[in-house]
């Protein structure tokens, strides 16, 4: 017997349990079985390990499910805010770029006829109109960015949860 | 023989493609009933891959809020008890990195908790005792191996995968897959033994 028999015999005792194998390589298998004490002792070995491994069962505590849905829960919270809020934002950008594109070349002549009627210089009075036209936008944008979704993390029922999962610990 | 082998694929199918659709909307209660069904494979899983209760119930916890949060990458093709375990194994792998920056491959257990609650099932006080004491010798045995040993041997033999979803969720050729199985199954051999004299 040669060292490829061995490791095709390996192969096919690994597999025979769960991916089955060929009447053929069964009965290749049960003949090199038969002549070969190591490959056979192998075949035992692992029989005896599935069956072990098998006599130990891990159960899940009931507290444990039930907190980690309660988390799970919170976190489905969270993300849901945060895609909701995520979308507000996306389509509030892009509201406000539709319309201050649109408005812009009117405020800028606006600007111009109010530097043209009043004597001002036009090259501050039009950029000066359209800076306050764009303002309350920046500011918002500004504060968009500086407060992070975890700022806004303290919902009431992200409160309720919180409190439900601490009474079960 | 065919039409009920079909029929139970294309359950199957329907079953798998209806969680990733569960997934993709984040359905509540379409996870509450992935948790009660995967509960104890799960968490069976954790305990053997880091051979402690607690941090494997919070493994447990991680895994699936990463469910929450990676749900739409599950496309519904594989089988979802399969993906269920790569999302388990990537956490305990960064779990395990961040406890100890050596490789996982050369860690080793030296936990004192018992992780693994042998099952009561012998008719007589002799059996009993004798099937316990095969089990802490086996469970001693597992305990000595390295966790890449440990894993493959429980997602062989209780998770009854197949060697190529193993390779494919741990993200390892087919043939060190073999190796690690060969060599796990090798190293308990002397405690099997021991049950048979």
């Amino acid at each position: 017997m040669n060292g490829q028999e061995h490791g095709r015999a390996v192969d096919l005792i690994s597999r025979r349990e769960v991916e089955g194998i060929a009447d053929t390589d069964e009965r290749w298998l049960e003949s090199h079985l038969a002549a070969c004490e190591e490959c056979a002792s192998y075949e035992l070995a692992l029989s005896g390990a599935e069956r072990a491994m098998r006599s130990f069962t891990v159960m899940a505590s009931a507290s444990l499910v039930e907190s980690t849905r309660a988390r799970v829960h919170i976190r489905a919270q969270q993300l849901a805010e945060q895609q909701a809020r995520t979308v507000l934002i996306g389509v509030s950008f892009c509201l406000g770029v539709i319309t201050s594109t649109l408005t812009a070349w009117v405020w800028w002549k606006f600007g111009g006829w109010v530097a043209q009627s009043l004597g001002l210089p036009s090259g501050i009075v039009e950029p000066g109109i359209l800076l306050f036209w764009l303002l309350p936008a920046i500011v918002i944008a500004v504060l968009l960015v500086a407060f992070p979704p975890s700022a806004f993390d303290g919902s009431l029922m992200q409160r309720f949860m919180r409190e439900r999962l601490r009474g079960m610990q | 023989m065919v039409a009920t082998a079909f029929s139970s694929l294309l359950t199957m199918e329907t079953e798998e493609a209806q969680i990733a659709s569960g997934l993709r909307r984040r359905d509540p209660e379409v996870l509450d009933a992935l948790i009660e069904q995967y509960q104890h494979r799960l968490l069976r899983y954790l305990v053997h891959l880091t051979g402690e209760r607690a941090t494997a119930e919070d493994l447990f916890q991680e895994t699936w809020i990463r469910v929450l949060e990676k749900g739409h990458q599950y496309d519904g093709k594989s089988r979802f008890a399969t993906w269920l375990m790569t999302i388990a194994h990537n956490v305990a792998i960064d779990h395990l990195r961040k406890r100890r920056p050596a490789s996982l491959d050369e860690m080793r257990d030296t936990e004192d908790a018992a992780p693994f609650e042998p099952v009561s099932d012998g008719p007589s006080p002799f059996e009993q005792v004798s099937a316990l004491e095969d089990r802490a010798r086996i469970q001693a045995a597992l305990e000595t191996l390295a966790p890449i040993f440990r894993e493959v041997l429980v997602l062989r033999f209780q998770e009854q995968m197949k060697l190529e979803e193993i390779a494919k969720l741990i993200n390892i050729p087919l043939a060190t897959v073999k190796t690690r199985l060969y060599r796990g199954v090798i190293a308990l051999r002397p405690a099997l033994m021991g049950g048979a004299q």
